[in-house]
């Protein structure tokens, strides 16, 4: 008992310092580089960055699905309630995934067996971690898809999953992570193979489960609509690094890096309706050769000498806001600015 | 006037929403006359839409029950006439190798030296062999011995294939190198010529040892289509979320990549048992397959198969032979008609 109120005490999900890379034909590509994250329970962290930012290589890391190799992890820890996931033998690892951490992918056509019916994918994960029997696993299958909203899921538990609209495979995906109520849940872009409609509704669902079943949330995403209904904080990531993190309102209501910035006004406005479009100037960079340094200096507006040569650490910028940036204040008082100018 | 486009006026009718039927009806030149069908019109119409939609909708909606993969190859096997014919070929094979006395009354081994040579007759309609035997009662009893070899080794060589590969292909990093060498190994063994060696030094008779040296040297090419096979099932992304959920390998091998995987082996396995049935008649030609009295097509041809006995007796070479053939023909039938089912690259 003692031992859970001390876990209790720790943060649900607590990523320090991870490093991954990648052993390719052309060199190592350094996809994390010292990611720090926590996850309190009950919360929802949004983790938003480009394609190649390493928000789903971080995901991966977590879960312990990781290809590896080609994948290593290099350095950092992963705490799970105050436990090393890292240093835990590969059974009780198993153990922890999907009863206690489960993740939804991006694509839930490809994510879902094509030759098992959606029913016994969902019954596996009762069978699989509780021991029950089948009729009991299958009964449990049917009202989980009660609960993420399918209907007749009495008549369609036996179909298959190319027998599914796409809204409603990403709900089964859903049902599968909910099923043993974890404690956590990682959202690999979940709504990103959907139509804008039907994403709405499955964000909603998950939004609403969450709360019921006071879950923690990673959501990962490069949509920034989708952050701001549901998630509670925001890391953003680029190159490999969280570069800034932060409630979201604040972070809305003026990002304290460049890139951030960049980001918010990079995103199609009604009020800007036929002036042409914001996007930050240049690519992501290459995790072969991550510049020196700011990594973002090269496509940075603001960028000064001292980016190109001094790595900025993570300044605290206020209550529980931190900031890459070696002129974050600069960069905070300019968005207040505008902010208020609006 | 009839010939023209609709007019301006029909334009503006056929915007609203009740008169978008006459002009669907009527789509150049509407005349006055139309507008009076056009204002009863389109509740018919709509209805009728309606009604067929529904009906379309019966028809073309959800399938009546879930179909998988493997229901949905038997949807297109079913229709295929090379699968029909070569089933039924296969059903009747399958029949009278367990029941020969369905078909031929006699005894295979009661032979008459005096009848020896002997042209089919209307009692006897394939004739005698060089022994006297009746070569029908004797075609008939050989599909077991020949049916019996092709499908105990192609269940030999699927097993030994399917695991040795399977597990070369899921746990790659450490198993493949191991595995694969080893299948190249064998792979690189003739197999006529090593099955001359091996049975050569055994001692011959029941079908058995045939049955041991075709699975010990036929297994590589299985495990090969195997190792791909998983290989390329493994990276999907459903076994990554199965892992994700909490599986574990057997599980992930088992319930997830083995049905996705089983499909280039089955049809693999099918045209094999054909060429196997080849092998045992050539094993049996050469004198180190099935010998004497086991009845079997290939002990039958090699009885048969001296230039002056052919001369004289074709018909001893060419029934046994024929059976063969056509036995042949309908395993590799029916395995063409399962690839072109189960691959979905060929869809």
């Amino acid at each position: 008992m003692s031992q859970q109120t001390e876990r209790a005490a720790a943060p649900l999900l607590q990523v320090r310092d991870l490093r991954i890379e990648f052993r390719t034909r052309d060199g190592i590509a350094r996809a994390v580089n010292g990611v720090s994250y926590t996850v309190e329970a009950g919360e929802t962290l949004a983790v938003l960055g480009e394609s190649g930012s390493g928000k789903s290589v971080t995901a991966q890391a977590v879960m312990g699905i990781l290809d590896m190799p080609p994948g290593r992890i290099t350095g950092g820890r992963i705490l799970f309630r105050g436990r090393d996931l890292l240093a835990m033998a590969e059974e009780e690892r198993r153990k922890i995934r999907g009863d206690r951490i489960a993740m939804i992918f991006q694509d839930a056509l490809s994510s879902l067996n094509p030759v098992l019916s959606v029913g016994y994918q969902l019954a596996e994960m009762f069978r699989v971690h509780r021991g029950m029997s089948r009729g009991e696993a299958r009964a449990r299958a049917v009202e989980l898809m009660d609960r993420v909203r399918i209907p007749a899921a009495r008549e369609r538990v036996n179909d298959y999953p190319h027998q599914f609209s796409g809204g409603m495979r990403q709900r089964i995906m859903i049902a599968m992570a909910l099923a043993l109520e974890p404690d956590l849940i990682i959202a690999d872009e979940p709504t990103t193979a959907l139509d804008v409609t039907v994403q709405a509704q499955v964000m909603d669902l998950l939004a609403e489960l969450r709360r019921e079943y006071r879950m923690g949330l990673i959501l990962i995403t490069h949509d920034l609509g989708v952050v701001a209904d549901v998630a509670d904080r925001i890391a953003v990531m680029y190159a490999g690094r969280v570069i800034e993190n932060a409630p979201v309102a604040d972070l809305y209501a003026s990002p304290a890096h460049p890139y951030t910035k960049g980001l918010l006004d990079s995103v199609p406005r009604l009020d800007h309706k036929g002036g042409e479009l914001y996007a930050i100037k240049g690519l992501p960079p290459s995790l072969m050769a991550i510049p020196s340094g700011c990594p973002f200096h090269p496509r940075c507006p603001q960028a000064q000498d001292i980016c190109r040569t001094d790595r900025p650490p993570l300044y605290p910028v206020g209550p529980g806001r931190t900031s890459a940036c070696h002129f974050w204040k600069e960069t905070l008082d300019a968005a207040s600015a505008a902010d208020l100018a609006r | 006037m009839p010939d023209e486009r609709p007019s301006d006026e029909s334009r503006a009718q056929a915007a609203r929403p009740p008169q978008l039927a006459p002009e669907e009806r009527a789509p150049r030149g509407p005349s006055p006359s139309i507008d009076a069908t056009a204002e009863r019109d389109p509740d018919d119409v709509l209805a009728a839409q309606e009604k067929s939609a529904v009906e379309a909708l019966e028809a073309t909606g959800r399938p009546e029950s879930a179909r998988s993969l493997s229901s949905d190859a038997w949807h297109d096997l079913r229709r295929n006439p090379v699968f029909l014919i070569s089933a039924l070929l296969i059903l009747f094979l399958i029949v009278i190798a367990i029941w020969p006395g369905l078909i031929a009354t006699r005894d295979p081994l009661y032979c008459r030296l005096g009848r020896a040579y002997e042209e089919p007759s209307a009692g006897h309609w394939f004739g005698f062999d060089n022994q006297g035997c009746d070569v029908y009662t004797r075609t008939v009893y050989g599909a077991r011995a020949s049916i019996a070899v092709g499908v105990c080794a192609t269940l030999g060589v699927t097993l030994l294939g399917a695991v040795v590969g399977g597990l070369a292909g899921y746990f790659s990093r450490f198993w493949d190198p191991v595995l694969s060498r080893t299948t190249d190994i064998f792979f690189a063994i003739p197999m006529v010529l090593g099955a001359i060696v091996f049975l050569s030094m055994i001692k011959l008779g029941s079908i058995w040892p045939v049955v041991l040296v075709i699975t010990v040297l036929g297994w590589p090419q299985i495990a090969r289509i195997a190792r791909g096979a998983v290989l390329s099932a493994k990276q999907n992304d459903y076994v990554h979320a199965a892992r994700a959920l909490g599986a574990g390998n057997t599980r992930i091998l088992l319930r997830h990549i083995l049905p996705n995987a089983i499909a280039p082996v089955i049809v693999m396995a099918t045209i094999m048992l054909g060429t196997f049935i080849v092998l045992e008649a050539t094993l049996s030609f050469l004198g180190v397959g099935l010998r004497p009295p086991t009845v079997s097509w290939g002990v039958d041809i090699s009885a048969a198969s001296d230039g002056m006995k052919f001369r004289n007796a074709p018909h001893i070479l060419l029934y046994p032979a024929a059976a063969l053939s056509l036995t042949v023909l309908a395993f590799i039938m029916m395995g063409d008609a399962v690839r072109d089912a189960l691959d979905p690259k060929l869809r």
